[in-house]
Order: C-alpha cells, then structure tokens, then sequence
C-alpha cells in the first residue's frame, strides 16, 4: 500500500471538515468496543494475564528463528507449501507465479491488514483475477476503493444511511432497506463468488510453532469459507505471529477477542494445520495450501532495541478503540494500513520514519492506550521515542509547522482547539520551541506538563 | 521437499539470518509456562452453573445458539424428527451416526436448508463447538441452520482442555464455532446469517456410549 503519512494533518483536516460523520461513527464505535472489552476484563485477573502474554510473545519473539523452522516443518509434514517473502514485491512474485500456473480466475478474501500492506488487491486485479473482499465490512471499503479505518472493524467509519445510500447505487437495493436487507444483497453477491472462486486468501492471527497451525479469529464465517471452499488457499502470515505452543493458543484466542470486542471468543475460528480434499484425504477442503511467511520491514524493527516490542501486537485495536485522537478522525487520517496508537508506533519501523514522519506526533500520550493492550506494548513511551529520533534526525522542521496549521484550522471547535493545545504540550521542547504558532497559542500561559491533569481527565471533561 | 525453490531459500536463509541478528545481543525472555489455572478466564457464565454442560448451554446460550439436552436415543429421536420439520431438504456430513440423521431429502450443502455435523469436542469456557474437516466442511458451512451433535462426555470445561482433548489427531481444519454467524459492519446493527450459518442449534446428548 502507498504511504500518504506525511499528509495526515491535512488529511485529519479534510475528514474533520468534509465528512463529520465519521468522528460521530468511529467515536460510537470505538466507545462499544471498549466498552465491551472493559466488560470481559472485568471478570478475569487481566495485569496477571497480561503479564503472562507478554511474556509468551516476548519469548517467541527472542526464539524467532527456531520457532518459524518448526512451523514451517509441520506445515511441509502435512503436505504444505511454505513461502518466505522478503518484500511485498516477495509476495507479488509468489501470488503471480500461482495464478499463472493454477489459472486462477476469481479470489476471495478473508480480512487480512497484511493483505493490505503488501497490495495484493491491485496485483490481482493487473494479472486479470477478480478479487472479492468477503467481510461485510471489507466488501463495503472495497466498493468505495477506500482503505480500512480500523484493524477490526474496516467500515466503522460508515453510518448504516452511507451504506444504504451506497448498495442503492451499486447493488440496486431501496433507499431505506434494513441492514437484513443490505447484508443480504451482499451475501447473493458473495456466496455465488465463494462457490465459482478458484483461490481463497486469508491472512492468519496466529502461527502455532509446534503443531503448524494456522488460526484465524472472525464473526462472519467468511474465513472458514475463503479457506475451506476454494481450490487453493494461501494464507500471508506475518514472521511475528508465532506462538510456541498449541496450549499458548487458546489463552491467546481468548485475550485477542475478548480485548477486541468483548466476546469469549470470535464467533469462527479456524485451526488449520495442512491442505484437505484428497491431497489431506478429506471429503472437501482446498487441495493446496500456500504459506507465505512476510518479512516487509519486520525484521527490522525486531532489530530496534526499543520498538521491537511493537512485534507483539495481536492487532486486537484496544488501542485505537481507548485512543482520543484516533477517535476523531478513524485511520484514513494516518495514510498507511496502520493507523491509531499501534501504527504510529509500528508504521515508522515497518516502513521509515521519513515517510510516517507525524504519526508519532498523532498523539496526546495520555497513557490509555498502553493501559489497555493486552501484551504490554509500551506505546507512549515509543512513540516518545519516535519523536526524539524524527528531531535528531531533523525530520521536525517544515512537517510539524504544517501539522500545527493543519490542526489548527481542524480545531474550529473552541474545545477541539484546547485539547490540541494539550495535546501539543507535550511535544519535545525541541519542537515546541521551533513552533511559532505554538508559541503564539502559549504566549503568556504556562503549559501544563507533566504535573497538569492526565490527558483523559482533560478528556473526561473537556471535548465531550 | 515442498519448500519453493525459485528465489524462496534464499529468501529464507536471509530472513533467519537477520532474525539471527537482531536477537543476536538481546536477552533471551523464559516462556512464562502453561497459564496458572487461577488465570484461566471463568467457565461459567455469570459466575453461575459451574458444570461444564450447563456453562456450554449458559455461554451459546447468550450468543445467539440454542441448546438442546437430550437424555437419551428415544428422547434424540424424537426431538429430531419434530426439529427436522421445518425444513425441505438436509445436508449431513460424514460420520453423522444413522440415528442421529433426520429422514429427510440429501440435497448438496448449497441447496440444503439443514446442515448436521458431529462436533468432535466442545468447550464450556468459550461456548465452542469443535468441528474437525475430516466430516466434511461445506455441510458445516453453507446451510442456513446448522446442528451440531455433541456428546456431553466431550464437552470440557476450558478451551485449552478441549484442544488438547484433540492434539494427536489434528485434522486438515479444525474450526470453533461459538454461535450464528454475525456482523456489526452495516452501521453497528447486528446482523445474523451473514455468510455462515445465521442459525446454530447444540444438541447435546447427555447419556455416555455408543451413539
Ligand atoms: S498494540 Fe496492543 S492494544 Fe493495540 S492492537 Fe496491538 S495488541 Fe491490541
């Protein structure tokens, strides 16, 4: 995927103003999320068990190298074919060379941020495939041609009268059909796709070390479709999902889904170890299974003495759900497949922080996000990091001006302005100092620091 | 060896390498051990019926499923043939025992208004039916209703009991479903039956042996 970090004020900027929707939808939405979430925690010993699943990813992470061998051997045991991809042009090679030799038609696909990351959508669509998104609410952004907004929920920026409005046009349904209604005509339209698809995709929430298995957390069912249905199934895992043991997965199916929306456990999971049909002596299941092992950039940041911990990420989006300023915005803001407090701390190590240059600076630091996360990421202290390095390496002069005016001009709401102010006090002095307009904003007040109020008690009374 | 050989092991060999690397002066972390049993999260829902077959009903229960408790071949059978009613033609995997089949039309899985599969274990902890792709997955997925057997003596209390209930025979897929299919995506209302199926039914068999 392109990176448009650079942009994000004026990005923030146009969302804010053009469609206010959308921080209505994602605040509603994000406000449920956490809210259910905070509901599951409050029946279990959560710091016990978030200290237990760091510690689980932690130790994977420093044994990376031998737990990948062991999955990959299980996998090739069982009749698999295991790909390792360098770059998302890696992956490029290998999904071409598979549609060629398997002529590959149509695709569907399970939800997949690594998807995402690497393009594989326009690929396809070059080499002549047409490609299905089969979430509801990826099916949504990709008739939009939009991004995701969030790594759980793609379409929560949507309101349910935008996506009447858009299956009217695109699929022929009445003005005010019910979401029954809406969902339906989607399902029509997706089901005949999973029963003619030559390819299924899927990404792949966690990779079992010692039995190969593959595990996909989901609602709808169209993950086990997409990797059940069609002739051939590749699924794009990222190096870091690994899990040593088969007895870490069902703690970490529990943490992931119960982190991202409150549930036991997502509706579906699949647990897939090897091809079925008859080459897995199976009555059904798809006859080949592709496992494609995505570098792009992670190895890297596992070489980053301080945001390596990043490669814990479960992608269960606590983070965004819990965050003010992602709140306001949803992830288009960001520019990249990564957005709220997770991606601006990843996205710098994954592609550079030249490109994701401000994300780090989308932040208050208020401390909510790191409270959450059910693997303990440090996130504010990484992004502070991240800040530092952008004014060592000088990164801070032009972009943040346009940032502070891009915010300021967003900040028409009297107390939109105030919690920007805030949220700019806690800019390393070195750029504070370099902003005219935040001296301008600060002239004969004292910014609140560290002793202040927290950011979520400014929060708590402030803006809502 | 089924490992790609155009560019792919090279790939490999770089991508272990720099891994190699970047751990190379780091502290190794201990993996913390099996999760103390205290850490688990609870089994029964709301802190209320502990047993393992009531928390499975509690837990499917409140997302969306219907559970059903059978005491015994006479009372499935009966059950069976009023529940089957409904509906014009039935899909049924592999293995289903005979008694356990409704006597109603075979259609293919994406024509059958029923779908019916043995679940190979269940965990009360999560409200999780296992379903394992040895009986076949499309009769699992494509019907609108979905019933799933499952014989109380398989039901364990943790997901964790549950998965290693099936360690040394682990299927192609083996799949948890915990309720009907469902999405918030269209403006946050819940929808059922999106894609999977939007009516799962548990009918639990409560007598131990051979059914
Ligand atoms: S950083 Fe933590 S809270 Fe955020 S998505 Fe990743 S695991 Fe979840």
């Amino acid at each position: 995927m392109e990176v448009h970090s650079r942009d994000y004020a004026k990005r923030a900027r146009a969302i804010l103003r053009d469609t206010p929707g959308v921080r209505e939808a994602v605040t509603a939405a994000t406000r449920s999320f956490d809210d259910h979430r905070r509901s599951a925690f409050a029946e279990l010993d959560g710091e016990a068990l978030r200290d237990w699943a760091e510690g689980v990813k932690s130790h994977a992470l420093t044994h990376l190298d031998r737990y990948l061998e062991q999955a990959e051997s299980r996998l090739m045991e069982r009749g698999a074919h295991v790909h390792w991809a360098e770059t998302a042009e890696d992956v490029h090679r290998i999904l071409r060379e598979l549609v060629e030799r398997e002529g590959v038609r149509r695709a569907v696909k399970a939800k997949s941020m690594l998807s995402e990351e690497v393009g594989v959508n326009p690929l396809l669509e070059a080499e002549g495939v047409e490609v299905f998104e089969t979430d509801l609410g990826e099916y949504i952004i990709q008739l939009l041609g939009e991004p995701p907004s969030h790594i759980v929920g793609p379409a929560i920026h949507r309101s349910l009268e935008d996506t009447q409005a858009l299956f009217s046009e695109r699929l022929g349904t009445a003005t005010d059909a019910s979401p029954e209604e809406l969902a339906g005509a989607a399902r029509g339209i997706l089901r005949e796709a999973f029963l003619a698809a030559d390819l299924g995709i899927s990404g792949g929430n966690f990779l079992v070390a010692e039995t190969g298995s593959i595990a996909l957390i989901e609602n709808e069912g169209n993950i086990r479709m997409s990797t059940s249905l069609p002739r051939v199934h590749v699924a794009l895992v990222g190096i870091e999902k690994i899990l040593p043991r088969l007895a870490d997965l069902s703690t970490f199916l529990q943490v992931t889904s119960k982190s991202a929306t409150g549930q036991p456990v997502g509706t579906f999971v699949s647990i897939i170890q090897g091809p079925g049909g008859s080459r897995g002596g199976e009555p059904d299941g798809p006859e080949e299974l592709h496992v494609v092992l995505v570098d792009n950039g992670r190895t890297r940041l596992l070489a980053d003495p301080e945001a390596w911990e990043a490669l814990r990420c479960v992608r269960c989006g606590a983070c965004l759900n819990i965050c003010p300023v992602y709140r306001q915005t949803g992830g288009h803001a960001y520019g990249y497949v990564y957005s709220g407090p997770i991606g601006a701390v990843i996205s710098p190590g994954l592609v550079s922080l030249e490109e994701t240059f401000p994300l780090p600076f989308a932040s208050s630091l208020c401390g909510a996000c790191a409270e959450v996360c059910p693997v303990r990421i440090p996130i504010p202290h990484l992004l502070h990091t991240w800040r530092e390095r952008a004014v060592e390496q000088g990164l801070t002069e032009g972009t943040a001006r346009s940032l502070m005016k891009g915010w300021s001009r967003a900040a028409t709401h009297p107390r939109l302005f105030d919690w920007i102010e805030r949220a700019m006090a806690v800019l390393p002095d070195g750029i504070s100092r370099r902003l005219p307009m935040l001296r301008d904003w600060t002239r004969g007040r004292s910014l609140p620091r560290a002793t202040g109020p927290t950011f979520r008690e400014i929060w708590k009374d402030g803006i809502e | 060896m089924n490992r790609e050989a155009e560019g792919g092991a090279g790939a490999r060999d770089r991508i272990l390498a720099r891994i190699r690397e970047a751990n190379g002066s780091r502290e190794t972390v201990e993996h913390p051990g099996t999760l103390p049993a205290g850490l688990e999260p609870p089994v029964a829902y709301g802190g209320q019926r502990p047993d393992p077959v009531d928390a499975l009903e509690d837990r499917l229960s409140a997302a969306g499923g219907r559970v059903v408790r059978l005491s015994g071949p006479d009372s499935a059978r009966r059950w069976l043939e009023e529940f089957a009613q409904e509906f014009a033609s039935v899909s049924i995997c592999e293995g289903v025992p005979e008694l356990l089949c409704p006597s109603l039309p075979n259609a293919q899985p994406e024509q059958a208004g029923l779908g019916v599969s043995m679940a190979v274990g269940a965990a009360a902890q999560t409200g999780s039916l296992l379903l394992s792709s040895t009986e076949g997955r499309r009769s699992q997925l494509l019907p609108p209703t979905h019933l799933v057997w499952v014989r109380a003596q398989d039901v364990h209390a943790t997901l964790g009991a549950a998965l290693e209930a099936r360690m040394g025979d682990l299927p192609a897929a083996l799949a948890l479903h915990s309720g009907p299919s469902k999405s918030a995506d269209i403006g946050r209302i819940i929808v059922t039956g999106v894609h999977g199926p939007g009516r799962l039914v548990a009918a639990v068999l409560e007598e131990s042996g051979d059914w």
